[in-house]
């Protein structure tokens, strides 16, 4: 059926449609409407899950693993500060493997206070053990929620779907939903293979000494590379059923492109605008959409950006002291490619706290990294401020 | 009968194993042993960092026959809550599930899921073993540390100067259901309170002394006779607290003074008699004001 | 307990999350201790304290639990005589007692007589029958416990009694109502009933040869003649109206005194004079007890003077007798008449005399009666009488007894297990000045029979239990226990050690205060002139009861508080006792503290 919804409903109805039986969830904007709707569907018992209105988001967290803990479908959403907050038990969620389901709605990050998008609040997560996953649209997040707990089940870890505040969380779009019954097709119930059961007692997370920890770490890093394959699986039997595919990233008329930009979220739609301008103008200009963050999928990059002259990654996001961050993955991911396949990395720094990213941003970005072409590399900064006062 | 028998009401049930790693004397490993006694295997329990997490036994060990989610150290009743949303989903609703905490976990780092929870009236039955300081970091002072007392942040030359943090009034606040206090001393009571925390809804707040040898600076079989005069001297009343405002004595307080209770603790060693008269002063006080709740008229 | 199934999904030798598949027993905690407890049964002072030897704390121990032919067993086990001593014994157990120090002795002799007073079947078994056989003499307690004891063990026993019944001073001086005849006969025949060959109207020495006794394989000398001395007091001796305590307690309610109005003094301030004086009462007289000596220094048992003054008996102290005067030699301000009628005619001792009074000097200063007034020490005064009984102490006579036997301090010489210089004679109660009290002879009667049974089977070449004295004294400075002796306590005991349990050692947390039962007796107004027992003692349900406030000092009684608080579960419960598992126990010691007995100790032996 097709509904026009806010991206923060998207994420609700994927998470009714996946049929979580605990929500444990504390607002922030921007944010609220998920969990204000998942409320209204439980009162009205179209969803038939406890949800628990914990009193901070580090309690959700807690909440929701020590639900997932006990075999249930667990989900919560968040954002900036709240995610931040919840930085501890992150951490648990994905060293306890447990498969958590987490929207975190990309807020930047106080102080000054601001409610606006950028990429900090979730990226500087990713050290955590989570998933993560981008998107551009609404339909593309409820597609994705929906998929983010057949992942999280198949490989036993946390998925953190991420979208933009207000470009997304607040936008209308129109949006399909699938019928329940096909998603249960899809996605059926979660059976999870250690669980609190007083038929069968346990206890989880005690001291792990030196001896076996790195293993654990290890078994967890093995489960991430699953992640990559699962991922691919379940994107293609979603595209299967539903004629919608995404892959871990998607490339946009970049067959023959001199340069491409590297994009992510809703700076992405604007960059296939800007791309379609300068291709009909006969540029080879060439777009990458980030979507899967972590794991980071390196053989995916290298394949799309091996022998490409330029690109230009445009980051939502710094890493203060060092360079954004989606530019810092791709070069390391392209470290070791050939010398001659191996393309001038540029990034740009752009919309932070919410700044408006607009296709002259990017036109922008694409004329300095023109401009720049046979520059000598290691001169240059790492990271370019674009739409910045001077 | 002159000594109170009471084997045949201390259920036979073991659901703690021997060769857990508490130190000898050790009361939080009694209060466990004897809530898990009255609980029986229906139970999960959600651990958060406390001598507990130690206690149980490094992986691949368990001390406890029932089972247990270890958890960072502020999430007891938030990770209770999410377990006990989930065993409900599964159409459990007889399992208990326990949050089971030290006075760090509860008074200081873990008070706000507490509150949460409890204003929730999540249906979670909260233990906290009280041994009066972060015991397992070894002996730094909490909010639960009585005045006075020594620990390795509050030193002999500037002792705790706050007094125990009065957490039955403040979960009291909550309106409750059912909270009490008892000791690793006083089986039959603490039994009968965990059997009626059992069985009643909603949140259940359990606050258990448990004298610890190396943080109380005490010989290790001192550890019960501990907890009985605390409860002697009225330093430590037995309560219960229904709906939070019906407050009653489940036992007749002897009133042994203070002093004997204090000076047999190296962790007050230092205190003067002026000090050990404030003690007392206070003990007393506090004792009036439990005394105007159960009569109803706090 | 976690599942301790090998967990299948392991990969890089783990799991892929820190899940427990096994308990802790693998962590032998035991290995962290430097001091342990055991469990080691101690004695209560009670039984180092009892003059007979009796497991007391046993005894309690069986009535707690409800056990009451089984409680009675234990008593005769060590004194075949529990009603007579819980009614005269002196009782040092309760003075012993632990709980003293906590509220009230336990009223152990109102249990004993409780038990004593039982109507069961009595289930000491005695050994198999040997061929030796014993002569004791003199029925007494010392003699009646030392057949007992020896018919237990299997021999055949003749007990000879110079009297028409046995039973010694216990029937001669011990009035009915604080001794009624049945409860002795009772016990007596009880002891006939395992075969006892009692053997009465025969003196020994006359009726029957000493050297007769020769034929025994062992002899026990058990009791010793009173001498029947002439009074000594100036002006006593053929006065009517003078008697001896002994004399006059022989006659008991049978005897034809009529003392109806009569004023009695008594003299002496034991239970002789105690029971003379209660005797006068119930034939009409009134009385007055005169005792040289404090208040303080009364010998008589404590119950008894109590009741002595409830029936009205007076007592003055600390007065010494002169003389008696009497109707030839009245004081010079007698305003008494002398009526012709009161001089005795035909008695065949020519005309006698008669008591009017007793001439007194005070050995320190007294109160006169009127208020407020003392007399000085050495004031004479006289005390109207018309009958005098003579009740002060009167030693044993020796002298039938064979005179080769060695004696020292006026009775025979004995070891600590009655055996004299003669070879397979031993000796006991009064004849070895081990007959004070009841408890007393009943104590000597059973370590002599220990001594003649040891000499026996030594002598028969068997062997014999290495008991010395210590060993088989309870604390090592009690009297002897029979079942030790025997080995055949009934009593489970865990690694006993010989001594006794001090209020230290104990731990009153775990008990309440109740106040002990009193004996209930007779309503002095009600006892008028009748020889019905005045103490009545305590009912089944109160005896047991009181046996409930028994701390069981030094033994082990299944409280399961060790196990209980135990932070280890180190203690399990078994059959008997516990296990106290040591691979695990750290040595807290909290299990030992809070032992409410002292039935536990802690060791650094072993370690």
């Amino acid at each position: 059926m097709k509904k026009v919804i806010m991206g923060n409903h998207a994420v609700s109805w994927g998470v009714r449609l996946a049929r979580a039986e605990v929500i444990a969830a504390y607002p922030i904007t921007p944010q609220t409407q998920i969990v204000e709707e998942l409320a209204e569907m439980c009162a009205a018992g179209s969803l038939k899950a406890r949800f628990i209105k914990v009193e901070s988001e580090h309690s959700a967290m807690a909440a929701c693993i020590g639900a997932a803990a006990a075999g249930a479908r667990a989900f919560t959403a968040t954002s900036a500060q709240g995610l931040a907050l919840m930085h501890e038990m992150l951490h648990w969620a994905a060293g306890g493997r447990l498969p958590v389901v987490m929207a975190d709605v990309n807020r930047a990050m106080a102080p000054g206070w601001t409610v606006w998008t950028d990429q900090n609040d979730s990226l500087s997560q990713r050290d955590t053990g989570w998933i993560q996953l981008y998107c551009e649209s609404n339909q593309e997040v409820l597609d994705t929620t929906i998929q983010a707990f057949k992942l999280a089940e198949a490989v036993d870890l946390p998925v953190m779907i991420v979208l933009d505040a207000f470009f997304l969380s607040h936008t209308y779009e129109p949006v399909d939903i699938p019928d329940a019954a096909d998603v249960d097709a899809f996605l059926p119930p979660r059976k999870a293979r250690y669980k609190l059961d007083t038929k069968e007692p346990h206890s989880f997370g005690a001291l792990a000494p030196p001896s076996v920890y790195m293993e654990m770490r290890l078994r967890q890093q093995e489960a991430m590379a699953e992640a990559l394959k699962a991922a691919r699986a379940i994107d293609e039997e979603w595209g299967q059923r539903f004629g919608r595919r995404y892959g871990l990233l998607e490339r946009y008329r970049a067959e023959d492109a001199e340069l491409l930009l590297v994009t992510s979220g809703t700076v992405t739609s604007t960059a296939r605008y800007v791309v379609d301008q300068l291709r009909a103008k006969g540029e080879k200009v060439g777009l990458v959409k980030a979507r899967m963050f972590r794991p980071f999928p390196t053989e995916d990059w290298r394949a799309a950006l091996a022998g490409v002259p330029q690109v230009a990654v445009l980051d939502r996001n710094i890493s203060p002291g060092h360079s954004g961050i989606f530019a810092e993955e791709i070069r390391a991911a392209l470290y070791d490619l050939p010398e001659n396949q191996r393309p001038a990395i540029h990034g740009y720094i752009v919309g932070l706290g919410g700044r408006d990213v607009r296709p002259e941003t990017i036109i922008d970005c694409i004329d300095r990294t023109r401009a720049a072409a046979g520059a000598r590399k290691g001169t240059e900064r790492e990271d370019v401020w674009v739409g910045v006062k001077s | 009968m002159s000594q109170t028998v009471i084997k045949n009401q201390v259920p036979d049930q073991e659901l703690m194993s021997s060769g857990h790693v508490a130190c000898p004397g050790c009361g939080g490993s009694l209060a466990m042993r004897m809530v898990l006694k009255e609980l029986g295997p229906k139970t999960v329990i959600a651990l958060p960092a406390c001598c507990w997490t130690i206690v149980a036994g490094p992986y691949p060990q368990s001390a406890l026959g029932v089972p247990v989610y270890h958890t960072a150290f502020e999430t007891a009743a938030a990770t209770a809550s999410g377990i006990r949303a989930a065993l409900d989903m599964q159409g459990d609703t007889d399992t208990t599930v326990m949050a089971w905490a030290g006075d760090g976990g509860t008074f200081d780092i873990g008070l706000q899921a507490l509150s949460g929870a409890a204003e929730r009236n999540e249906n979670i039955l909260y233990v906290c073993y009280d041994n009066e300081a972060y015991m397992n970091t070894g002996v730094q002072r909490s909010s639960s540390t009585p005045w006075g007392a020594w620990t390795t942040t509050t030193p002999a030359g500037t002792p705790k100067s706050h007094p125990k943090k009065d957490i039955l009034s403040i979960m009291a606040a909550h309106r409750l259901p059912y909270a009490a206090t008892s000791t690793i001393a006083h089986p039959l009571d603490l039994l009968a309170k965990v059997k009626r925390a059992k069985e009643t809804y909603g949140t259940r707040f359990l606050h258990i002394l448990a004298p610890c040898p190396p943080g109380w600076k005490t010989p290790d079989e001192q550890t019960i006779d501990l907890a009985r005069q605390a409860v002697n001297t009225r330093v430590f009343p037995l309560l219960e607290i229904e709906d939070g405002t019906r407050w009653r004595f489940t036992i007749d307080h002897p009133h042994e003074p203070v002093a004997d209770y204090v000076r047999r603790q190296g962790r007050f060693r230092h205190l003067t008699e002026e000090q050990i008269a404030h003690i007392q002063v206070e003990v007393d006080e506090r004792w009036k004001m439990l005394e105007g709740r159960v009569r109803g008229q706090g | 307990m976690p599942d301790d199934r090998p967990n299948t999904d392991f990969v890089h030798g783990v799991p892929p999350i820190a899940v427990s598949s096994t308990t802790t027993m693998a962590n032998r905690t035991g290995s962290w201790k430097y001091i342990r407890p055991i469990y080691q049964d101690k004695i209560a002072p009670c039984n180092a304290a009892c003059p007979v030897g009796i497991d007391i704390e046993g005894v309690m121990n069986l009535l707690r639990e409800g056990h009451l032919a089984e409680a009675q067993d234990l008593i005769l086990r060590e004194n075949p005589l529990p009603g007579v001593t819980g009614r005269l014994c002196e009782r040092p157990c309760e003075g012993a007692c632990n709980r003293v120090q906590f509220d009230e002795a336990v009223s152990i002799h109102a249990v004993e007589r409780m038990l004593g007073d039982l109507e069961t079947t009595p289930m000491a078994a005695p050994k198999p029958a040997r061929a030796e056989q014993v002569a004791i003499v003199g029925s007494g307690p010392a003699g009646l416990a030392c057949a007992w004891h020896l018919a237990r063990l299997g021999y055949a026993v003749d007990l000879f009694e110079s009297e028409a019944e046995a039973g010694g001073r216990l029937r001669r001086e011990v009035p009915e109502y604080r001794l009624p005849r049945a409860v002795l006969n009772r016990e007596i025949n009880r002891i006939r009933a395992l075969g006892v060959n009692l053997r009465t109207h025969t003196r020994v020495g006359v009726d029957v040869k000493w050297q007769e006794l020769s034929a025994y394989d062992a002899v026990f000398l058990a009791g010793a003649p009173r001498r029947i001395k002439a009074i000594d007091l100036p002006g006593a001796s053929e006065v009517h109206g003078v008697h001896t305590a002994h004399e006059f307690l022989r006659g008991g309610p049978g005897q034809p005194v009529d003392l109806l109005g009569r004023r009695v003094t008594v003299l002496g301030g034991g239970d002789a004079a105690v029971d003379a004086a209660r005797c006068a009462v119930r034939h009409g007289g009134r009385v007055t007890i005169v005792h040289d000596g404090p208040h303080d220094s009364l010998r008589g048992h404590a119950d008894a003077v109590k009741e002595a003054i409830r029936e009205g008996v007076r007592f003055v102290f600390d007065a010494a007798p002169l003389a008696a005067r009497t109707s030839d030699d009245p004081p010079d301000d007698w305003e008494g008449r002398l009526d012709p009628a009161d001089v005795i005619q035909g008695d065949g001792y020519g005309v006698r005399a008669r008591l009017v009074g007793v001439e007194f000097t005070r050995s320190a200063p007294g109160s006169t009666g009127a208020a407020g007034m003392t007399a000085p020490a050495g004031e004479r005064f006289f005390q109207p009488a018309d009958v005098l009984i003579d009740a002060r102490p009167v030693p044993a006579d020796l002298d039938a007894l064979p005179s080769e036997i060695a004696r020292v301090g006026g009775v025979l010489a004995v070891d600590a297990f009655g055996r004299t210089s003669r070879e397979s004679w031993f000796a006991g109660g009064d004849a070895a000045g081990e007959g004070g009290t009841v408890a007393e002879a009943l104590g000597s009667g059973k370590r002599a029979a220990i001594g003649i049974d040891r000499h026996l089977r030594a002598r028969a070449g068997e062997e014999v239990p290495e008991l010395d004295a210590k060993a088989l004294r309870y604390g090592g400075t009690g009297n002897m226990s029979m079942t030790r002796w025997r080995g055949d306590d009934p009593v489970f005991r865990t690694n006993e050690l010989n001594e006794v349990v001090t209020f230290e050692m104990l731990n009153m947390a775990h008990f309440a205060r109740v106040e002990a039962h009193e004996d209930r007796h007779l309503d002095p107004d009600h006892r008028g002139f009748g020889w019905a027992e005045t103490n009545l003692g305590l009912s089944t349900e109160e005896g047991l009861a009181e046996a409930a406030r028994c701390f069981n000092c030094g033994v082990c009684n299944m409280c399961e508080l060790c196990m209980i608080f135990c932070p280890d579960v180190a203690i399990k419960r078994q059959a008997q006792g516990f296990s106290l598992s040591y691979k695990y126990c750290k040595g807290c010691g909290v299990c030992v503290e809070e032992c409410p007995r002292g039935a536990m100790s802690m060791t650094r032996e072993g370690l």
